[in-house]
């Protein structure tokens, strides 16, 4: 049993208890029927996702990629962090498993946290799946504008932080 | 735990995009690389699936319990208004605590946006989702990108909303970055 399966674990024993607490065992299948919801749309396409990704690892080039946002890479890897996470493919189940691969190749940390922040900021695929029909494009622009500069200012204080505690450099 | 499979599964647009991508990449690896690197990107796969399964299971029922616990109602009536900094906080607060992914999540805003929230808190509340957002931390980040990273990655996107909801309000002063109206739903 890993540290976070506790946490999660843990987590979802306190909340059921609050849920019980106010709406007894109805609240709690209806908690669970939601979870049950999403699983099954899930069941099918994140088997795929993670496939597709597997895939993906050994398609894209890692190596190259990994040089341009090693640790020593600076400001200007930060940046190219920061577009690679948008571009990254999928939801999180498929840009997690890739991402794991930047770092376990050499990447510095906070190149990474760019990388994970652009991705979580701008995920192309959100973009167009949900964000567009329920938003509209107006406020797209809004909150790309408004984003622009977020993954990179994470990738700064990352650098700064880790300098400050460098126990953090090396995170595997 | 014992699932219940009641009705076909009902096979939507998504997953066949899903397919294809898996049948093009799996294609693609096999002209280049050959079969040997097909069945261990397979094997691959197959191992992380069983990975994370246990910390998905544990993060769909946090996401399914906390909709019993945070109305929708109620979060749009804390951020009601042209709120200051205050508001900033609060959307940032509740954008990080909406659980489940992007079909939660932009309905969320859409009622947001209906209620009277500006366009500050709507964007502060949409950057803490998807930066500081639990749900993806615990099911996704933690078991995949390690603790260390993850308390790093974290510490350092904390302010991040906050920045993004004053930078959607300075931008608000040019046409091109002003919301119109939220169209009222079936009206």
């Amino acid at each position: 049993m890993s540290g976070p399966l506790i946490f999660v674990w843990v987590a979802v024993i306190v909340l059921a208890y609050f849920v019980w607490k106010r709406e007894g065992t109805p609240g709690l299948k209806a908690g669970g029927q939601s979870a049950l919801g999403i699983a099954k749309t899930l069941s099918l396409r994140l088997p795929l996702a993670l496939l597709t990704a597997s895939f993906l690892i050994h398609l894209i080039p890692v190596e190259a990629m990994t040089r341009l946002i090693g640790p020593a890479s600076g400001l200007v890897g930060i940046v190219a962090a920061s577009v690679l996470g948008g571009l990254l493919p999928g939801g999180p189940m498929t840009s997690f498993p890739i991402a794991i691969v930047f770092l376990q190749a050499g990447a510095g940390v906070p190149q990474m946290v760019a990388l994970v922040a652009g991705w979580s900021v701008f995920a192309l695929h959100r973009l167009l799946a949900y964000e567009a029909p329920i938003m509209g494009w107006k406020f797209i622009a809004l909150r790309l504008g408004s984003s622009l500069v977020l993954p990179v200012l994470a990738g700064l204080f990352a650098e700064v932080l880790v300098g400050l505690v460098p126990g953090l450099a090396a995170p595997f | 735990m014992t699932g219940k499979h009641g009705s076909v599964m009902k096979i939507a647009k998504t997953d066949i995009v899903f397919a294809s991508l898996a049948v093009g990449t799996g294609a693609l690896t096999y002209a280049r690389l050959g079969g040997d690197v097909v069945l261990e990107s397979v094997e691959n796969a197959a191992f992380l699936f069983l990975q994370i399964l246990p910390q998905l299971a544990g993060g769909l029922l946090i996401g399914g319990l906390v909709t019993r616990l945070v109305s929708r109602e109620k979060v749009a009536r804390w951020l009601g208004g042209s709120s200051g900094m205050t508001g900033l906080f609060l959307a940032s607060l509740a954008g990080l605590l909406t659980p489940g992914g992007p079909f939660t999540s932009f309905p969320m805003v859409y009622a947001l946006w209906i209620a009277g929230a500006d366009a500050g808190a709507l964007i502060a509340f949409i950057s803490a989702w998807s930066l500081l957002g639990f749900n993806r931390l615990i099911v996704w980040e933690l078991p995949l990108l390690g603790v260390e990273f993850t308390v790093v990655r974290y510490l350092v996107c904390l302010p991040l909303p906050i920045l993004a909801g004053l930078i959607a309000r300075w931008l608000g002063r040019w046409p091109a970055f002003q919301l119109d109206d939220p169209k009222e739903p079936d009206a």
